[in-house]
């Protein structure tokens, strides 16, 4: 009696679970399982468990292209904080049909292609590019400066490419503070400033881990910027695996550094239950 | 007469093009309990605003000791506000909430904060709860940790923007004596705003009635009650019964006015003064509760059918058709007369109960 309750009960939620095992659990199985897999000389995928690939995984030359990748990202979440959280603050605070059309001007890029997008970078910053030329042009250089290829431009192009994340997750939280809060502050005798970092700040480290989050993950995967504007001379986690995956011919080691990729991804996902959890008590900052 | 502690001169506001408050001026007394009273959107929570600092005021000006402030920011003035919703910090403890003002002035050390917190949290019976987070206190501590976090400050002035409106019945009744016993016992000015009639009449020394942006009267609680100046305030203090009268008379005693067939004399020496002549038809308004009904003919009356009997609680609401007008008649026991609907009986009134006051060009969209 009581099972067929339950049951009715959480019926609506089976074809969601279905839908998500499907999407999600099927390939993240088929990954893990693929991880501890070998290949023939061919590369063609053989039943038969080995580590070997967590071996090399492990290896130190590729420990590094971790540790780049880590720093890529938490360099273009940090960035991206620096650069969009001002931009986030101010359109939060505009009135409400200037802050539609900055919404829709921040959001805008989106509608363009991200390779299209990440060629403009090329065509601007490239030896014969706009800003050489320009430069150039004006007598200010002789020589082109070489700005292409270098760790700093894949994140000059991560950056660009993530900041609306990062605007759009710390404007939401923005536009949810509570005015009276700031007005009680002043009325309290703060200044502005003081306002800013004792109330506003710490009351917007939900949106500010959100959008940390949302930059972060995703610049450990876009190995086109990195191939397009850092001309493979630092290679990332997502140049590795693409290339094994594809032109190496190794599926199951590509499947291993997917796996680490997403241990990475999981660490930032715990940091970032914490920092909601404490926020929630109260306890930061 | 010792100088107002605060003055304002003739205060304009406008939003856009909407004016929200026209000259208003009055002074505050060092030491006092002043209540700006009215309707919802009549701009008293505008003028607290005004006076702390968060919005601007377009034309006039607002005096503290003798000082212009109106061109000070929040932060420079010894002002303090108790927000309608509390305001408090949610990510700071209760202690950190107190604690906020003298520290972002840096005006005391850490151990004399200690004490400080320590006495206001005493002062508003919180002792203990330092260690608590907003979310974790319910309305009516949240509000008492509102007020210490004020008045640890020690302001010239505290604003209270309807601090009881979201407590319920009871607890908004304990907190009254409780908020007027802590005004007195810190000898703090408070500057109070309501919608509240009972509330303002309850705990100020002093009560100023603002309608649409308009300073309306301004008195006693037992002035505004008793003496209103107006149609607006005759109507919006307490309940009463306002009709339109025709004058006939006036002298040094009474004034004679007709209420459909009957001639009733309205004895008080306000309405003798007032600006209205032989005549002319004028307002008459009488506290409810200050009418008796009898079964017997009495002088100087109204004589009607009784229509409706309504028993609300302690009270007793009767209402009398007098010659086509309603009167409605509030008493908390009958007087000596058992009356059923359908009877005819007499409604007479205690003389402080009534007020002669005269027509408004708008008078038509008050209840009489």
């Amino acid at each position: 009696m009581l099972k067929t309750k339950k049951i009715k009960q959480n019926a609506p939620v089976v074809p969601v679970l279905i839908w998500i095992g499907f999407l999600v659990g099927v390939p993240l199985i088929y990954v893990l399982a693929l991880s501890f897999l070998s290949r023939d000389h061919l590369g063609n995928v053989v039943l038969e468990f080995t580590l070997d690939n967590y071996k090399r995984v492990v290896d130190p030359v590729y420990l590094k292209v971790f540790y780049s990748s880590f720093l890529l990202a938490a360099l273009t979440g940090l960035i991206t904080l620096l650069i969009g959280y001002p931009v986030a603050y101010f359109t939060a605070n505009l009135e409400s049909k200037k802050r539609s059309l900055a919404i829709i001007l921040i959001i805008l890029p989106f509608w363009i292609s991200s390779l299209l997008r990440t060629y403009g970078w090329i065509i601007l910053l490239g030896n014969t590019g706009l800003i050489n030329n320009m430069l150039l042009k004006l007598n200010i250089i002789q020589q082109p400066l070489n700005m292409m290829y270098h760790f700093g431009t894949v994140l000059v192009g991560t950056t660009y490419m993530l900041i609306p994340f990062m605007i759009i997750a710390v404007f939401n939280s923005v536009g949810k503070l509570d005015r009276s809060l700031l007005e009680a502050s002043y009325d309290l005798g703060a200044s502005k400033w003081k306002t800013f970092f004792n109330i506003t700040l710490p009351l917007t480290v939900p949106g500010i881990a959100g959008g940390f989050t949302l930059v972060f993950i995703p610049s450990l995967g876009m190995y086109f910027i990195s191939d397009l504007l850092g001309g493979g001379m630092t290679i990332f986690l997502g140049n590795v695996i693409n290339t094994q995956a594809t032109r190496g011919r190794n599926k199951p080691l590509a499947a291993a550094f997917s796996v680490g990729m997403i241990v990475l991804v999981l660490i930032v996902l715990f940091i970032y239950s914490r920092v909601i959890r404490d926020k929630k008590e109260g306890l930061f900052l | 007469m010792q100088a107002p502690l605060l003055q304002l001169r003739t205060i304009n506001k406008y939003y856009g093009r909407s004016h929200i408050l026209k000259d208003i001026s009055f002074d505050i007394m060092d030491g006092e309990f002043l209540t700006l009273l009215g309707p919802s959107g009549c701009g008293k929570t505008t003028i607290l605003r005004c006076i702390a600092g968060l919005e601007d005021i377009n034309s006039g000006d607002i005096l503290l000791k003798g000082r212009s402030i109106k061109d000070l920011a929040p932060n420079k003035r010894n002002v303090n506000t108790v927000f309608q919703n509390y305001a408090l910090f949610p990510h700071l403890n209760v202690y950190d909430n107190v604690a906020y003002g003298p520290r972002v002035k840096k005006s005391m050390s850490e151990k004399e904060l200690r004490k400080r917190v320590a006495d206001v949290m005493e002062l508003v019976q919180m002792s203990g709860y330092e260690e608590r987070m907003p979310h974790q206190l319910s309305g009516g501590q949240r509000q008492r940790i509102a007020i210490a976090r004020a008045l640890i400050n020690e302001p010239d002035i505290l604003l209270l923007d309807e601090p009881l409106g979201a407590l319920d019945l009871k607890l908004r009744k304990y907190m009254q004596t409780e908020l007027a016993q802590l005004q007195k016992q810190t000898k703090t000015t408070f500057v109070y705003v309501t919608h509240d009639q009972e509330e303002a009449l309850n705990m100020s020394d002093r009560i100023v009635v603002i309608s649409e942006g308009e300073l309306q009267q301004m008195g006693s609680p037992r002035e505004i009650y008793n003496t209103p100046a107006n149609l607006f305030v005759a109507d919006f203090i307490g309940d009463r019964n306002i009709k339109k009268v025709q004058l006939l008379e006036k002298n040094q005693e009474y004034c004679k006015v007709m209420l459909g067939r009957s001639i009733i004399d309205i004895k008080c020496s306000e309405c003798v003064e007032g600006p209205y002549s032989t005549g002319e038809t004028t307002i008459l308004a009488i506290h409810m509760d200050k009418m008796r009904i009898s079964c017997d003919e009495i002088p100087n009356s109204l004589s009607g059918e009784v229509r409706l009997i309504h028993y609300a609680g302690s009270q007793i609401r009767t209402e009398v058709d007098v010659d086509g007008e309603i009167i409605t008649v509030v008493e908390y026991q009958r007087n000596n007369c058992d009356y059923e609907i359908g009877d005819k009986v007499s409604v007479s009134w205690e003389e402080s109960g009534a007020v002669l006051l005269p027509m408004e060009e708008d008078a038509g969209e008050s209840n009489a």
